[in-house]
Parts: structure tokens; C-alpha cells; sequence
């Protein structure tokens, strides 16, 4: 197995995935673990819960092992739905960062229901870190 | 004896796995006493009532204003907005038809190369157009008029129809505040747009079979046939968000996403495939009546479609998802009108063969014969009269009789696309 393609496979999906029964909606924060080690990041939805058809924004938190916030970090946002062989319904931004290791996520809208990969290109101190959320909606 | 014997086993071996494929094909499934609370959560969620108030229109600052109703109303149905005096709005979308015009593609002037879209529901939708190439009802409103197979007209008469029409003077200056000779040809061009938009805002569909079915269920799901939608209709719908997956696309109130999608539709023939929404957002980026541009009223945070729409390769051959409310009443289907009757877009969507250009998004969906008439049958049921006013779906009994739009076949171009 090529090392990208291992890299995706052991990308480890901490905290947790709502696959809300009844209303199709997903509720955040999701967390993970970025791929190589080093970052802790967190994406919390300014839409809560998370329903499909609606533009909106999400906070990406990044944090070192230590705890300590990533003000630097430039990042980029791709995904779609693994099952469905298809992107995103939309291209996602980071367009400003509040401090304190956030990140401000415009431009986020899901247009069908079914499990949604969001995947985080984070490039800092010249390292490239991938980090990979599952939500199903 | 023997051998007659042995010659009707064999016919009946023969015809047993016929009469099993048959059965298989046509007798339709059983359905469970209830509906689970997922599938109820999906049913509440497809049905009328959970259709929010509509959007704002931030660019548009009279989208909700009676008075450019009113205006829009009178232009909507006005033939002096054409330049050959015989078209309107009201000429392809027509009232009677949930305005559409039951046309394979549509025909102002000449014909043109797309099926023409309703208009019920579509100022819920943030892109026009079946490649999303305007970003608002408003900016909608103002390419027909301009294009030369539709009205044929251009800003400049337009603009001057308003400017020397005692009655569309008056009706501008009181909506939008200004005389119009002493705005620019461009600002006064966006507005009639806005004007339009602002009556297009009112055409809203009724509340279905399905609808009134949905809001009587109880508590516990019980399916309860025959109260509002029959057995059949009932596992149609049942279909319709299982098995068939209809409810990738055609989901919410107005039972689509509003999205742009590649479905493997072919290219009606004698056309080239349709680059869909990968053209169409270059369009809408570009276009200077679009969200972000001078005529728009909204500021830059208001316009996040626009700004963080998807284009390039992945959007190749995708359309935008029309809505499914009334849809027995607006054939033919697809964006060229390729698709004659909704048994053949079931049968194109259970097939899901590959695309001309792009990827289909779509699977085959293995659906029996019986399925797909009772999947037919509840999309047939989904029609209901507008939850408009009558008053809107006749042409305003103030237009001059002279303007009004004729129902006979517009004028043929000849093989150069000309008029004479």
C-alpha cells in the first residue's frame, strides 16, 4: 500500500459521530487527531444541529500535544460523500481566525443525507497534517 | 398416455421459473402496518408544512413589497417587453401549466435549447436556471428579455417602455422611489428584474394528498391506506425514500436540494452535451447582476452561495434538481426535455447508465415493474392547485388588451434563427 493511501486508511476518528436517529441531523463538536500526530482538532457547527439545504459556518480549534494553540496554520477544506463517489456541494473557506487557535469555516452546505467525510489539509511549520470527520446526517 | 403425460410436465417446468418471473415482476410487495419513526421523521420533512417562510432576498430590497408585486405582475405579462410584440414571461411559463409551457424546449421568439422550469417554489431556490448561471429570482428575470431566440428586446427599449409608459412610470416612481429617466439604463433595467422577482416570490405550491396524508399521521406511524393516498400511492412513497433513493436529490418541502447534479442524462439530439453547472457558474460569477455586483442590494456577507459555490471538473453535466411538487403537470423532463413521461425518468433513473460527460452520481435501483408504477402513481399524486391568489395567475386586467400574451404558436424562425 502506497503511504498516502495508509495514511488515509489509519486516520483515526476520535469523539463523536452523531448519527442522530430520527431527524437525519448530526450534532458537533467532532474530534480527531490529525495524521501524522501532532495536532488535536476540533470543528464545532454554527448550525446545531446540522441539517441538510442550509449554508453555514463551522469553528476549526487547533492545539498542539501540549495543549497549546496553532494561530498559524493554514488550512484547506475538501470532502463529499464516500459512498455516493461525490465532493462537496460547495467550497469551503477559512476566511478569518477569532484567536485562541480558531478557525472560521464559511460556505459549508450538505444536500443530501448519509454519511459526509470533511477532510482537513493543515499545513504548519511546514508540515503537512491531514485530519479526516465523519458526520452522517 | 406416457408421453402426453411427460409433454405437460415438461410445458410445466418450462413455464414455472416465466410464471416466477412474472409474479416477481408484477405483485406487489406487502406493506408494514407503520411507518418507523426514521421514515416518519423523512415524511415530516418532505411535507409542505415544515416549508419555512420564504427566504429574504437581500439583494433585492422590494422582493416583499406589494407595490413591485403589482409592477411585476403587469411585466410579466406584458408582450411590449419582447421585440416582436408577441412575448411575454407569460408566453413559456404559463399560469395554467404551473408555469411551464408543455413544450420539449421552450419558445419565445425561436425556439431555445432548454426545457423550460417552473416558476412555483423557485424563490426558495439561491440558483436559477437549469445550470445555476443567476444567483436570484431578480437576476432570473432579466436574461429572457434579452436573449434573442426569447424576447429579443434589449435594456435600452425596455428601459424606455418604462420611462414613457404613463402607468409603469407611475407604478416605478412609488415602488423604488425614483423617476426613472433620472436613473441610469442599467439600474432601471435591474429593477424591473427586482420588480418581477417580487411577484415571482408569490407563486408557492398547495398542499398535496401527500401533505394532508402526512400531517394525520399518529403517533405510532400506523400507515392508514386509503384516508388520503391509496396502496398504491402509499408504496410509491415508501419507494420513494427507500429503495429508490429519490430522496438523495428530491428531498425537503419543495422535494428537491437545489443542487446540481450529473444523472446520465443523454443530449437531446443534434445537441452537444451540456457542461450543466460547471459552465453555468462561471456564468453566475461573471454576470453584473449577480450578488456581489452594483445593482445588488446585498453586502458581501450576504452573498456566501455565490462566493463559495463549487465549480470546475466535478461539476461537469450537472443540473440543478427541479422540484417534484406538481410534477405530472410539467412534462416533458430534464434540461433539454429529452424525457418524455415520468415512467421513462423512473426507467432512466432504475437503469442509471453512464454518462456522455462527467460521472453519473446515480446507481441502478433494481426496481421491479410493479415498483415502478406504484413509485409513478405517488409521483402522480403530488399535484395540487397554487397556494397563490387567483388573482395573480390572470394577466392584471389593467394591461393594455394589446399586450397580452397570445396562446397560438410564436412566430418560426427560419434555418438562420431570423425572424422576417
Amino acid at each position: 500500500m502506497k503511504q498516502p493511501e495508509r495514511s488515509l486508511a489509519i486516520v483515526i476518528v476520535l469523539g463523536f459521530t452523531f448519527a442522530m436517529a430520527t431527524s437525519g441531523a448530526a450534532t458537533s463538536p467532532l474530534t480527531t487527531v490529525s495524521q501524522p500526530a501532532g495536532l488535536h482538532v476540533t470543528m464545532q457547527s454554527e448550525l446545531e444541529p446540522v441539517t441538510i439545504n442550509q449554508m453555514h459556518t463551522w469553528i476549526i480549534s487547533v492545539h498542539d500535544t501540549q495543549g497549546e494553540a496553532i494561530n498559524d496554520a493554514v488550512i484547506q477544506v475538501d470532502g463529499g460523500m464516500p459512498l455516493h463517489n461525490h465532493g462537496l456541494a460547495t467550497s469551503p473557506q477559512v476566511t478569518g481566525q477569532p484567536g485562541e487557535g480558531r478557525y472560521r469555516l464559511q460556505g459549508v452546505r450538505f444536500h443530501m443525507n448519509g454519511e459526509w467525510e470533511l477532510r482537513l489539509q493543515i499545513e504548519h511549520a511546514g508540515v503537512p497534517y491531514q485530519a479526516t470527520f465523519t458526520l452522517t446526517l | 398416455m406416457h408421453r402426453k403425460k411427460l409433454t405437460i410436465l415438461l410445458v410445466a417446468l418450462g413455464l414455472t421459473p416465466v410464471l416466477a418471473y412474472l409474479a416477481w415482476q408484477h405483485v406487489p410487495a406487502p406493506l408494514p402496518a407503520r411507518w418507523s419513526p426514521q421514515e416518519v421523521a423523512i415524511l415530516q420533512s418532505l411535507a409542505l408544512q415544515s416549508l419555512p417562510p420564504l427566504p429574504p432576498d437581500p439583494g433585492n430590497a422590494v422582493a416583499d413589497d406589494p407595490g413591485a408585486a403589482e409592477l411585476g405582475h403587469h411585466l410579466f405579462f406584458d408582450t411590449r417587453l419582447s421585440i416582436t410584440g408577441n412575448v411575454a414571461c407569460a408566453t413559456c411559463h404559463q399560469p395554467e401549466h404551473h408555469f411551464t409551457d408543455q413544450l420539449q424546449l421552450g419558445k419565445g421568439i425561436a425556439e431555445v435549447d432548454r426545457n423550460t422550469m417552473s416558476l412555483v417554489g423557485t424563490a426558495y431556490s439561491p440558483w436559477l436556471f437549469w445550470d445555476g448561471r443567476k444567483d436570484s429570482l431578480w437576476a432570473q428575470a432579466l436574461e429572457p428579455l434579452e436573449n434573442p431566440l426569447e424576447h429579443g428586446s434589449n435594456r435600452s427599449d425596455i428601459v424606455a417602455l418604462i420611462r414613457s409608459d404613463t402607468d409603469y412610470r407611475q407604478r416605478y416612481e412609488s415602488v423604488f422611489g425614483r423617476v426613472p429617466s433620472q436613473q441610469s439604463t442599467d439600474q432601471v433595467f435591474a429593477n424591473v428584474g427586482k420588480a418581477l422577482s417580487a411577484y415571482q416570490r408569490r407563486l408557492l405550491p398547495g398542499a398535496t394528498a401527500f401533505d394532508d396524508y402526512v400531517a394525520g399521521l399518529d403517533d405510532a406511524g400506523e400507515l392508514q391506506p386509503n384516508t388520503h393516498m391509496s396502496t398504491e400511492e402509499l408504496a410509491g412513497l415508501r419507494l420513494f425514500i427507500t429503495k429508490a433513493d429519490c430522496t438523495n436529490c428530491h428531498n425537503g418541502p419543495l422535494l428537491t436540494n437545489n443542487s446540481f447534479h450529473n444523472t446520465a442524462v443523454l443530449a437531446a439530439p443534434g445537441m452537444l452535451p451540456a457542461m450543466g453547472r460547471t459552465e453555468g457558474l462561471r456564468r453566475a460569477q461573471a454576470d453584473p447582476f449577480n450578488c456581489l455586483g452594483d445593482f445588488s442590494g446585498a453586502g458581501e456577507g450576504e452573498c456566501q452561495e455565490l462566493r463559495f459555490a463549487k465549480g470546475g471538473d466535478d461539476m461537469i453535466g450537472a443540473q440543478r434538481t427541479p422540484s417534484l411538487r406538481d410534477v405530472s403537470k410539467t412534462a416533458p423532463y430534464m434540461h433539454a426535455g429529452q424525457i418524455t413521461d415520468l415512467a421513462r425518468v423512473i426507467e432512466h433513473y432504475n437503469e442509471a447508465d453512464l454518462a456522455m460527460i462527467g460521472h453519473n452520481e446515480a446507481k441502478p435501483l433494481g426496481l421491479r415493474a410493479v415498483e415502478k408504477k406504484q413509485l409513478e402513481s405517488f409521483l402522480r399524486s403530488l399535484t395540487a392547485p397554487l397556494a397563490t391568489d387567483p388573482h395573480w395567475l390572470e394577466p392584471p386586467e389593467s394591461l393594455p388588451q394589446d399586450a397580452l400574451p397570445h396562446r397560438q404558436q410564436p412566430q418560426t424562425p427560419n434555418t438562420r434563427g431570423e425572424i422576417k
